[in-house]
């Protein structure tokens, strides 16, 4: 081949695969203010998707198309670094306690003004869950108040009693393992989402704000209550020591191993998949208490907010208000298995079939609704994450050596005081 | 090629003519080859790494108050303290250094033994032995890993399920044993690489200095240990090289164990911290400025351990 020849080619090479690249890059503008608004709206959970196509055949000029990218903890990641790229989604999913976490990293629109109408649709406390600095961020969709799952036919086998206080919970988990010593009464909080929920119920403030400055009191005596009552139970081998959704944790679910399990009012759902042979096994009760009292913390349930790069905000609110405010919206999430944080969906929901693994309790859905409203009021940090991670590398570290679980608050405390110190937040 | 002809009387000339021409002219071809190459090299390789150094001189802050947002704002070698002087990514570093401890000289060791056991002569089975040896190295990390994995969860473990029959205490693999556990991963993945190419190197010595040394009345151990492996040092070198990097990469074995493990924390090897800095807690400065740290004492690491042995190995191939 002549050199000259052989030039020309791979020059066109070259410049085809550069155009083909580059084509493959562009995108597509924005959507035009007339003609169909088309919303992305980025979540994980699966009952949106079918929300959504009924909101599509009736609103042709909103369309949303709903992606689901990743999980609960993956995700924030990915709606960051999308934003970034000037390319971030009209909608996306987030639990409550990564909020603060978005705003300040500049990821959402301050939607106070266009979800003004909205107010009503929740209850006070489910509404300050979306609010950060006093303005609003997000819609909330499904909150998670914590209940108190247990296997009901292995209790009336071996004669336990449901406990209404953790005194009592104390004393069952002893009488558990005498009477079926290879079977645990439950797990203990060995990661920050299940302890904050246990430290809620005693008024545990882990961050709260004045407007000008974060005061951060994980290690507070709320939260120490919580660590001396669970450190001899773990010691003494009382409670099992497995995290939950390990494969090992699964087959205990399966067999019998593990009686209950304390997590928020969405765990029926989510055990479905782990251990669908368990269905009408399990009932909830309500969480035992300290002292008597009724308050329950949360433990996940999510939000919708409004990306920063959308530019339609407005369509994106009107749809949120229906999907996570109106009766059928709730209604729609409801049956795919989300607990919906509106008034109209807890109160639709005794229309609703019971979920498979309590099947049989027949007032479940009323005592879900009657926990939910009274929940305690739970403020969250900018730096969560930051918090969830050092808590549990430390408790799983005390836990294999041995060492006191206030530590382990004493480091968390630290961690995230120094880590908001460095970022800059003023901390008192 | 098809070049043109030329008369009888310029032929010398003009060829020679022709030829310095070429020559003088710049050659095209080996550019145009090597194009893809640098620019994919460029695109993929330089610039995020540019950009990450540019990244570890930056960092998110906030001016005050409690609810303002983060803006990127220059904060020059900040990041870089951060991080050397962070206790965790040092206690990070220990850990790495207890798995590398573990995993290379058991790697390197067990990757020798087969080669000169392969090498031998009149040895049966020779392929299926070396193929065998080296499958699992096609194994990718996160498979290898999970696989593992299951057989050390107390519930499916098979070691267990034995020990219990003969009476042996269970072993605890993924909390006490977790440095043995991953190191055992490492070394299963790595053998067989690291095997084939000192079996390669094997076979490149001529059989001639065998038989010289066979009259000389040399035995099959002697002849390993006084002759092939001094010819190996070379390669000893290079898969000691590898390894070392590789060790300090380190990243998916713990990564996929900790789900299985209450003994692995989001730090505990230098990468896990990274990666969770960069997408866990939105902080990638702080990542960019340990990953650099982390190339940095790589590539220091490296240019020490040439340097140490270079006369010892080199020497005799001048």
């Amino acid at each position: 081949m002549k050199r000259s020849t052989f030039i020309r080619i791979a020059a066109a090479t070259l410049a085809t695969a550069t155009g083909l690249a580059l084509a493959g890059c562009s995108t597509d503008g924005g959507g035009e203010s007339s003609g169909p608004v088309t919303l992305e709206y980025w979540t994980w959970a699966p009952a949106v998707p079918d929300a959504v196509e009924v909101w599509n055949k009736a609103h042709p000029d909103i369309q949303v198309k709903v992606t689901q990218p990743a999980g609960a903890d993956d995700i924030q990641a990915k709606v960051l670094a999308a934003q970034r790229a000037g390319e971030g989604p009209d909608i996306f999913a987030a639990e409550y306690q990564k909020l603060p976490g978005f705003v300040v990293s500049d990821a959402a629109t301050d939607i106070t003004d266009l979800v003004k109408d909205a107010k009503g649709d929740f209850s006070d406390a489910t509404w300050n869950l979306a609010s950060v600095g006093g303005r609003i961020y997000a819609v909330p969709q499904d909150t998670g108040p914590m209940v108190f799952m247990y296997r009901a036919d292995l209790f009336e086998q071996y004669g336990l009693e449901v406990p209404t206080t953790w005194d009592e919970y104390a004393a069952l988990a002893a009488k558990v393992r005498e009477v079926a010593p290879g079977s645990y009464l439950g797990g203990y909080p060995d990661e920050a989402s299940t302890f904050a929920a246990y430290a809620q119920q005693l008024g545990a403030e882990w961050w709260s704000s004045d407007g000008d400055s974060w005061t951060v009191g994980i290690d507070d005596e709320p939260s120490q209550r919580v660590a001396d009552f669970w450190q001899p139970l773990v010691e003494q081998g009382l409670v099992d020591t497995t995290h939950f959704f390990t494969p090992e944790w699964n087959t205990m679910m399966n067999d019998g191993t593990l009686l209950s399990w304390a997590a928020g009012v969405w765990a029926p759902g989510t055990i479905e998949s782990v251990a669908p042979d368990t269905a009408g096994k399990w009932r909830i009760a309500r969480m035992p208490s300290w002292d008597g009292e009724t308050q329950v913390g949360y433990m996940g349930g999510s939000s919708a907010m409004v990306g920063k790069t959308s530019k339609h905000a407005e369509e994106a609110v009107e749809f949120l208000t229906w999907l996570n405010g109106s009766a059928e919206g709730s209604g729609l999430l409801a049956e795919g298995g989300l607990f919906p944080a509106s008034i109209a969906g807890q109160e639709g929901l005794s229309s609703l079939p019971v979920p498979p693994i309590v099947g049989g309790q027949d007032d479940f859905w009323t005592l879900a609704a009657d926990i939910a409203s009274d929940t305690a009021d739970v403020t969250w940090g900018p730096n969560v994450q930051v918090a969830f991670d050092a808590f549990s590398d430390a408790i799983q570290k005390a836990t294999n050596s041995g060492s006191s679980y206030r530590d382990v608050l004493k480091t968390t405390q630290d961690a995230v005081v120094a880590d908001l110190k460095q970022t800059g937040f003023t901390v008192k | 090629m098809g070049g043109s002809r030329l008369d009888e009387g310029e032929t010398m000339t003009t060829a020679v003519s022709v030829r310095r021409a070429r020559s003088a002219q710049p050659r095209v071809a080996p550019w145009a080859m090597l194009a893809p190459a640098i620019v994919l090299f460029v695109l993929f390789l330089l610039v995020p790494i540019g950009y990450a150094i540019y990244l570890s001189f930056v960092a998110l802050r906030v001016d005050g108050g409690a609810f303002g947002v983060r803006r990127q704002v220059f904060v020059g070698f900040e990041n870089y303290v951060t991080a050397l002087a962070n206790p965790e990514f040092v206690a990070s570093l220990g850990r790495l250094a207890l798995f590398g401890a573990l995993s290379v000289p058991i790697t390197l060791g067990l990757a020798l033994l087969f080669a000169l056991l392969l090498d031998l002569p009149g040895i049966r089975f020779g392929r299926f032995a070396r193929t065998s040896i080296f499958l699992p190295y096609a194994v990718p990390g996160v498979i290898a890993t999970l696989l593992w994995g299951f057989m050390y969860l107390p519930s499916t473990s098979p070691f267990n399920y034995v020990f219990r029959l003969i009476g042996l205490p269970p072993i605890d693999f993924l909390n006490e044993g977790v440095y043995g556990s991953l190191a055992n991963i490492a070394v299963w993945s790595s053998v067989g690489f690291n095997m084939i190419i000192l079996y390669t190197s094997l076979r490149s010595i001529p059989s001639e200095i065998y038989e010289a040394a066979k009259i000389d009345g040399a035995n099959e151990w002697q002849i390993a240990w006084r002759i092939k492996i001094p010819l190996l040092t070379p390669s000893l070198l290079l898969t000691l090289l590898f390894s070392l990097i590789g060790t300090l990469q380190a990243y998916g074995e713990p990564t996929t164990l900790k789900s299985l493990s209450n003994s692995i924390s989001h730090s505990f090897f230098p990468l896990m911290k990274v990666y969770r800095d960069a997408f866990g807690t939105d902080n990638i400065s702080s990542a960019a400025a340990a990953s650099v740290v982390l190339a940095l004492g790589t590539l220091f690491v490296s240019l020490a351990l040439l340097r140490l042995l270079q006369r010892r190995t080199f020497e005799e191939t001048r």
